[in-house]
Formats: C-alpha cells, structure tokens, sequence
C-alpha cells in the first residue's frame, strides 16, 4: 500500500472515530452522572468518574414519578398512531394509484395538503378545536389528529404506480371483488414499505413531545418525554436524579435503534428522497 | 354501471380516512389560525373584536420581530453545520476504507432517542461549575461561561445541541445519495486522471444537486420547527436571545395567552414553511427540465 493511501485512510479513520465519540460522549455523561451521588453530582472538583457507582438512584428515581404510567400512555399513543397512518396511508394511496372515481385529483389535492400545513403553525387553533371536542387531556385527542398522513399516502401511491396492473385484471377475470384484490393481490406486495415506514414512524410518535404537549396537562394522560420534562422541573438541581431519569427513558429507544437500524435508516431515505 | 358505482363506493371509502382527517386537523385548523390572527384580545375575551393586521403590527414590535431574526439566524447556522458536517461525514463513509461503510448506527442514535432526554444531557454538560463543558475550559484554562443564561452562549448551546440530534440524518441522506451516483462515471473520471477532491466537485456534487436540494428542504424545515430543544434547554431565554418563531407561537399562545399575537406569529410561519416548499418544487421543477 502507497504511503500517501494509509495518511488518508488514517485521517478517515480519526474523523470518524471524533464523530462517533461526538455523538456517544453524552450518552456516557448520561450514565456516569447518573451514577453519582449527590454530594458528586454538584462538586465541581470531584472525579469525572463517580467513586462508587450509586446504582439505587435509578430506583429512586422511579419511585418519585409514574414512569410505568407514562410508558403505557406513550406506547397506546405510539401504536394506535402508527396503526392509524399506516393503514389509512395504504387504502389512500392504493385508491389514488389503482382506481378512477370523480373528483380523484381534487381529493389527491385536499390529502396531500396536510403537508403544506406544518402542525406547529396550527397548535393553538388545534387546542382550541380539541378542547371544543372535549378531547383534551384524552387518548383520542392525543391519536386522532395524528392519523391521516400525508407523507404515507403519497409514497404508497408512488408504490402502486409501480406494481402491474395485470395482476388486479387477472384476478378480477378470475371473480374477485374489488376488496379482495386489494387484500389478497396488492396489500401484500406493499409489505417492505409498510416495514421501512413503520418503525420510522412510531419512533416519530414516541418521541413527539409538542403535540402532547399542547393536548394533555395531567401528569397521568402525560408522554414519557412530558413526564420527563416535569420530573426535571421539579428536580432541578438533582442532576443525579434527573440523568437517572432520562438513562430510564433513553435505553429501550437506544436498543429498539441498534436492533433495528437498517429499517430505521431505509425509512429515513423513503421519507425524504423519493 | 353498477359495478362501476361499487368501485367508486369502494375508492372513496379506502380515501375518506385521509381525506376527512386532513380537512378536520389541517385545514379547518389552517382557517380558525387566519382567520382569528385578525381578531383582539385573549382566550379569555368573551366578545373578540375585528382589529385587522393589528395583531401583526403588535406581533412584530412586541418580540416577535426579534424572534424571526433569532429563527433566521438559527436555521441558517443549522442548515450550514448539519449539511456540512452531513455532506462531509458521508463523504468519509463513502470513501472505500474498509470496514468504514458499515458504519451508521451511532449517526442514528441522537436522531431517534427521546430529544427531551438528550436535551436534559446537555442542559447538564452546559451547566456551570460543575457542567463537563466548563470543566473542560477550565483545564485548558480558558475562560468559563454561564452558558444558558447569557445571550449569546445560549444560542450557541442550542445550536450546538440542535445540530448534534440531526445531523445524522443528513449523513444517512447524503450516503443515499453519494450511492446514487453510478460507479461506472467515477471510474471513467479516475481513469482520465481525476482526483478525489476533482471527482467530487465535477462529478459527484453536480449528480447530487436534486438530493442536495431535497436535504436542504428537509432540514430548513427541521429547523425552522426545532421546539423541544429550546424548551428543555432555555426556555426562549436569557432575555428572548433564543427565543424562534415556533417558540414564540408557543410561548404567547399557551404561557402568556395572547392568541391574537400567537396567531399572527402562526400565519407567518405558515407562510415561511409554504415559500420554502413552493421554492422547492419550483427548483425541482427547473432541475427535471435541465436534465
């Protein structure tokens, strides 16, 4: 190997290895702060490193909020949403690319206009209208008006227009309803997209912290990412504490991305370049 | 005939879903934000008068004028440093060293873990005294900063932040795209002599510019909306020095209750997240015709 080839590949090598413990250095703050003790966490001359790790500060973090309840709330929320745009996604798209029905383009028009309109310019008249609902502080109001995805819409009509059109003939020569060439023909060949696109999006919904936000003000209709935010304003200078806190609700997420990232990165690059 | 009519039932049923919920949470809310930006007066105000552009007026002078400067200069140093560190990071993934091209894992990692959590870390290494940032200063004898709670550290703080939890995306979208460009043009542009740094700047980038602009809309989206970031971190302050447009809607609208300000605050951004989409298809627009 050429000289000058090992001087670049060793300069690739230590970029990366800068952007990588960039991106982990926090994550290990997290844990090793988490681990202090109080008289630690706030000294500004005691070891980086805490003495004797105090693991009990996990444990007593959990018990000065419901972090159980809030878990349950984010998972109904992640799930029923995710479900809810994914399903309705597929029936819109597979319409909008398969059938003819009047006044098609003006209603492809309306659906995809939900993406013209950024949720955070509308969250206070979206308040408003919940709270004529009487869906504040409700399951309801948290998933419902997170359903309708434009974004899923169009890329499973982007999906449709390429599949054949002579595998629906076919079947329909052959006697099959309308929903059953949807259901048994063309529903199961959207299956990797549905996989790229699911996992992308419930990770976009657990973590949603502005819609919560402005729709629940109870601690037991709260997110994780909500409570969270309240334990840390109640525990101010707790750091301890609080890093204990967020270790609690970082680890399941960092797993689920470690195991799953091929999917996550493929959802990523559907959602934005194609 | 009727068959044809049982499709159309079937086609409005599969698309009434999106359909219905778009009107109900998009445009129906889109309408109340215009239409109530031009009415005084607070969420507690039983009889709303008719005040015109007045809210804007007072949207402008009253802080909101200063929040659109602080969400210009926020997005413009987030699109630089995410698109920069994105574009160059992909470009080292990219490169043909081995074993390098695996890695993207810890470039996910910030982008999906809870960003109240991740927000609440660095509000940690942010803090003074005892923070890992001021630590750190401290041993190389620099001078310490109280940085959430003086202006212009604070928006740094943020900035960095920010830029810290999305630039992996950007990584992920430029290795998609470095991928799209076809190895047999590469080869043939090696074989006419063509360095690495000639090889990017008269092959690659020019083959990248849809998906350059595709990530840049992305992310001036992404930054023109960050929220949870200053919410955790500073809360719009010191002073509104870290206080966008988004932040402001919020701040007016739910903590102060002025939801004639809010609103107006709203029909502006609204109106910023539109340009940037119709620019978008504008430029997609001229790029296709070029090609």
């Amino acid at each position: 190997m050429p000289a000058s080839l090992i001087a670049r590949r060793s300069v690739v090598y230590l970029l990366l290895a800068l952007a990588v413990v960039i991106v982990a250095f926090p994550l290990v703050w997290m844990a090793v702060s988490a681990l202090k003790t109080d008289a630690e966490i706030i000294n500004p001359a005691a070891p980086l490193l805490p003495a004797h790790p105090e693991w009990s500060n996990i444990g007593r973090a959990l018990s000065q909020a419901p972090f159980g309840r809030w878990y349950l709330n984010t998972a109904i929320f992640g799930v029923a949403a995710t479900a809810g745009q994914l399903a309705s996604g597929l029936l819109a798209g597979y319409a909008f690319a398969m059938l003819d029905f009047p006044a098609k383009r003006l209603l492809f028009v309306v659906a995809l206009s939900g993406l013209m309109v950024p949720f955070s310019a509308i969250i206070v008249p979206m308040s408003q209208l919940l709270g004529e609902l009487h869906w504040l502080n409700t399951y309801q109001g948290l998933i419902v008006p997170n359903i309708a995805s434009a974004l899923g819409a169009f890329l499973f009509r982007q999906f449709f227009l390429g599949t054949p059109r002579e595998l629906g003939e076919a079947a329909r020569i052959d006697g099959a309803s309308e929903l059953r060439v949807f259901f048994n023909v063309y529903a199961p060949l959207a299956r990797p997209v549905v996989a790229a696109l699911a996992i992308i999006l419930f990770l976009q919904n657990w973590n949603n912290f502005l819609f919560p936000l402005i729709v629940v003000n109870t601690t037991e209709m709260s997110v994780l990412s909500q409570g969270l935010s309240v334990f840390q304003s109640q525990f101010t200078t707790q750091y301890n504490l609080i890093m204990a806190a967020s270790l609690i609700t970082i680890v399941p997420v960092l797993v689920v991305a470690v195991a799953a990232q091929r999917h996550i990165i493929e959802g990523i690059t559907l959602g934005a370049l194609d | 005939m009727r068959q044809r009519h049982r499709t159309w039932t079937l086609a409005y049923a599969f698309v009434a879903p999106t359909v219905v919920l778009t009107v109900v949470f998009s445009l129906i809310p889109l309408a109340m934000l215009l239409w109530r930006s031009l009415y005084g007066g607070g969420v507690f105000d039983a009889s709303p008068r008719f005040v015109g552009l007045g809210n804007y007026g007072q949207m402008l002078e009253e802080g909101g004028g200063h929040a659109l400067g602080v969400t210009g200069v926020y997005t413009v140093g987030f699109i630089l440093l995410t698109m920069g560190v994105g574009l160059g990071l992909a470009l080292l993934l990219n490169s043909g060293a081995p074993g390098v091209a695996r890695v993207r894992a810890p470039f996910v990692i910030p982008l999906v873990v809870p960003v109240v959590a991740t927000a609440l870390i660095w509000a940690n290494m942010f803090a003074p005294q005892f923070g890992l940032v001021n630590r750190l200063l401290r041993a190389l004898h620099l001078p310490q900063a109280d940085f959430l709670s003086s202006p212009g550290p604070a928006l740094v703080a943020v900035l960095t932040f920010g830029a810290w939890q999305f630039f992996g995306q950007n990584v992920i979208l430029y290795v998609a795209a470095l991928k799209s460009v076809p190895g047999d043009v590469l080869d043939a542009a090696s074989v006419d002599g063509a360095g690495a740094w000639r090889r990017f700047a008269h092959v690659q980038w020019p083959m990248m510019r849809r998906h350059t602009l595709l990530i840049w809309v992305v992310t001036t989206l992404t930054g023109l909306q960050t929220f949870t970031q200053i919410y955790v971190l500073t809360q719009g302050g010191p002073d509104g020095a870290t206080q966008t447009a988004l932040y402001y809607v919020y701040n007016e609208g739910f903590v102060q209750f002025d939801t004639g300000r809010a609103n107006a605050m709203g029909v502006a951004l609204f109106l910023l997240s539109l340009l940037i989409t119709i620019t978008q298809v504008w430029l997609l627009g001229r790029a296709d015709r070029a090609r």
